[in-house]
């Protein structure tokens, strides 16, 4: 791979044709939004001159439909995720648009407090019905995500794990961290099931989606070249590093080396893999344990945006299908969260109504249980249509019996 | 291992046409595509051949044109299934191969073409007494009044009238008829209103841009049942609401169908034993990714979708299977200076040969894998936009290569 796949070197790729504006959820759901081709790769032509701010760069949402919908590989929600960057250099990001985009920063601090993910979530309930996310920018509808009591850093050490030569190392994320440790714990019993021992790295960051898509870029930098260094040490080992979590495996893999364009994080991507995509590749090998009990139920299966973009195929539905589910694909699009961008308060609405397609699917409720690979996918879905999704690897884990 | 039954390379209309039904003949069809293919871009209009009678005129092609190979059952098969699948997703197409129906371009002159959105079918046109042509305030590159002056050429003795709409559409950026009719899905009460204004008759006609609506008929159906006087779509630039109407009907057809369609998902080689393909391998940003089945269908489009690509000249090549690629050679017979005359452009011709199965041949006319058909845009032998045959090409072989 060459730096072809840097963003900057796309843009020109562009002929105008008009197939990611007919993709464009974002520009479905409200007028106002210029649209990827005007603001990506058009726009971008401008070479970031400092002056030419486009006002309406702040709507696009980076579920990178428009890149997946680009016929000559243009990188167009990464270049305007560059602007968005550029843009904030000269311009003060808000209270809000500083929590939303350091939750790593803000889990950190709850843990330091003794109960303080209890104070934290108590905090959040009277936050919202005080009404004060509301007057700082966020959704006041939404439920911030609450914080588990233990990390799962900090609990993983009490995990009984059998000692094995093959290791993969879990990179959590934060809202596998933070947020929802059962779906990290799930990982553990699967990996352990397939005879590998699952590590964790404490020195990883954040993968920083969350930083690149409110314009902390700078930050987003330093984030990458320590995760994409301890990458590379476990690669050095022969330990490849594993997420359940699409978004951080898509930064992980893809938009490091679209972002900043630099070899080691090509090289670093090597050694990343989606969960399940790991798993298909221990079933292609043969090596899969496929002595589970049989899982006679039937899933409706949201594919996350940042799944589809990094071209694995439905590594999740293969594999729950081969156990004997039955796995149907929503085909309602974006969820409408993608990421932080429905947290903010001015998002909200076009958030939801992204979403609509996919609650009005999931009320149908011809299914036992939605699946989503993707943390925010779920919150989304659950806000959205009141129905609770889980990963597919809780599905995984509890056919291991 | 997953393995399908088919695997579909291409998500453009060959690419839809073929999946659709080679689901519908029950097998299991995984649909790989990079870039949404070129149906937003389209007209929505299917091509088959330009002739006052298409299906006697396929009988006379050359032998190497694709419907040689194809066959006129095929054709005709194809065309029907065409619009089974499009009526399944409640959007309504009307054509037969013995005959071309005239549509109104944004440009306000008529096309012909075989297979139309019933929303564009400008058949009575010419029985009608006054044509209103009615643009919409904010939208751009739709101008009512060139339409109508383009329109009397063809129509000297009718009465035209040309009106301007405010649907309220404008707000933050230019609007396009994609985006008008995003508005207008569940608000087309304020059109109908508006083109109730004119007070046109039964006998009358209305021509509107194409903005009733992104999926099947509903949008349509809401106006046209509040006016009296007979409603036609136009062409329009892209993005184009019929295209996307046709590619939304087609993934609705799929997605029941149980077809599971595989984005961004870019082919760069095969996998084969002998003449057998057993797998495709799909490159992501990181590694690589086999994807197996019993059949393949090469949906990939000609040059301008790199299904065919040409880095130095007078070697065109097919970059997945490196299949023989025929061309007219030497730069004296490449093209065609005069860009509108009437002759064809010889570059176009480029493309792969196939036997009757569509399976695809070298020069000697031996048969390269048995279980990979070749069908759209990358079939070679013939200037398909010159002879307008492109849609046809596209759905005839694509159901011919599917059903096999």
């Amino acid at each position: 791979m060459s730096d072809k796949t840097q963003a900057i070197f796309t843009g020109d790729r562009c002929l105008s044709c008009t197939s990611c504006m007919a993709n464009c959820p974002v520009m479905a759901a409200i007028k106002d939004y210029r649209g990827p081709k005007l603001v990506g790769p058009a726009h971008g032509r401008m070479h970031f001159s400092q002056e030419d701010v486009e006002a309406t760069l702040e709507f696009c949402s980076n579920c990178k439909s428009c890149d997946r919908a680009c016929p000559s590989g243009v990188a167009v929600s990464t270049l305007n995720m560059l602007k968005r960057a550029e843009f904030y250099k000269t311009h003060p990001h808000t209270q809000a648009e500083d929590m939303i985009a350091h939750g790593e920063r803000a889990g950190k601090m709850v843990r330091k407090i003794p109960f303080g993910a209890t104070f934290a979530n108590i905090g959040m309930s009277i936050g919202k019905a005080l009404n004060i996310f509301d007057k700082l920018g966020l959704a006041g509808e939404r439920n911030m995500p609450a914080y588990a009591s233990d990390p799962f850093k900090e609990f993983f050490p009490r995990i009984k794990q059998t000692a094995a030569d093959k290791k993969v190392v879990l990179f959590t994320g934060c809202y596998i961290n933070d947020n929802e440790p059962h779906v990290g714990e799930a990982f553990v019993k699967v990996m352990n099931a397939n005879g590998y021992e699952v590590l964790i790295d404490k020195e990883f960051n954040c993968c920083g989606s969350p930083l690149v898509v409110t314009g902390y870029l700078d930050e987003a930098k330093q984030h990458a070249d320590n995760n994409a260094a301890r990458i590379l040490e476990w690669k050095k080992k022969n330990i490849p590093v594993v997420t359940p979590c699409t978004s951080c495996s898509l930064m992980l893999k893809e938009e490091y080396h679209e972002l900043f364009g630099e070899e080691k994080f090509h090289e670093a991507a090597q050694n990343v893999f989606d969960a399940f995509e790991f798993l298909e590749i221990l079933q292609e090998r043969g090596e899969f344990n496929d002595n589970l009990k049989p899982i006679n139920q039937k899933f409706l299966y949201h594919v996350p945006c940042h799944l589809k973009s990094q071209a694995i195929g439905l590594p999740a539905a293969n594999i729950l299908e081969e156990a004997g589910a039955k796995v149907q694909t929503a085909d309602a699009g974006c969820c409408g969260i993608s990421g932080n961008y429905g947290f903010r308060k001015d998002k909200y609405e076009i958030s939801m109504k992204i979403g609509a397609k996919l609650f009005e699917r999931v009320k149908k409720k011809d299914f036992d249980k939605v699946i989503s690979d993707c943390g925010t996918c779920r919150m989304q879905i659950h806000h959205g249509s009141g129905i609770k999704p889980c990963h597919p690897i809780e599905i995984l884990a509890a056919a291991y019996g | 291992m997953k393995i399908s039954d088919v695997i579909v390379i291409g998500g453009g209309l060959a690419g839809f046409m073929a999946a659709a039904a080679a689901a519908d003949n029950g097998q299991k069809v995984s649909l790989l595509t990079y870039g949404s293919g070129s149906l937003p871009l389209a007209s929505g209009a299917i091509d088959i051949l330009n002739s006052k009678a298409p299906d006697e005129a396929i009988k006379l092609v050359l032998e190497n044109h694709p419907y040689k190979k194809i066959g006129l059952k095929n054709i005709d098969a194809a065309a029907k299934f065409f619009v089974d699948v499009t009526n399944k997703s409640d959007l309504h197409y009307v054509g037969r191969l013995s005959a071309q129906i005239p549509i109104v371009t944004a440009v306000g002159t008529l096309k012909y073409s075989c297979l139309v959105p019933e929303s564009m079918d400008a058949t009575n046109l010419a029985d009608k007494k006054k044509i209103f042509v009615v643009e919409i305030k904010g939208l751009k590159d739709f101008y009512a009044a060139m339409i109508a002056d383009n329109l009397k050429k063809y129509f000297p003795e009718k009465i035209f009238e040309t009106a301007k709409l405010d649907l309220n559409l404008l707000g933050g950026r230019d609007i396009t008829c994609m985006d008008a009719a995003q508005i207008l899905t569940g608000n087309e009460q304020i059109l109908a209103d508006g083109l109730k204004t004119l007070n046109a008759t039964e006998d009358d006609a209305i021509i509107i841009p194409p903005i009733l609506g992104l999926e099947g008929n509903s949008s349509r159906a809401a106006v046209k049942s509040q006016l009296r006087a007979q409603i036609f779509e136009t062409t329009c630039l892209p993005p184009s609401p019929p295209g996307i109407r046709l590619q939304r009907a087609f993934i609705k057809f799929l997605q029941s169908a149980g077809v599971r369609i595989f984005e961004n998902s870019k082919v760069v080689r095969g996998v084969v034993e002998g003449k057998k393909v057993t797998g495709v391998v799909v490159e992501n940003s990181v590694r690589e990714k086999i994807f197996r089945a019993k059949k393949f269908i090469l949906a990939t489009g000609g040059f301008y979708s790199g299904g065919i690509v040409m880095r130095e000249f007078d070697n065109p090549i097919e970059p997945i299977f490196d299949l023989p690629v025929f061309y007219p050679s030497g730069a004296e017979k490449w093209s065609n200076k005069n860009l509108f005359s009437d002759k064809p452009q010889n570059f176009s011709m480029t493309g792969i040969f196939t036997d009757e199965n569509l399976n695809p041949i070298d020069g000697d006319g031996k048969v390269l894998f048995e279980n990979l058909h070749v069908v759209g845009a990358n079939l070679g032998g013939v200037d398909k936009i010159f002879e307008r045959s492109a849609g046809g090409i596209s759905i005839a072989s694509a159901y011919k290569g599917a059903i096999l």
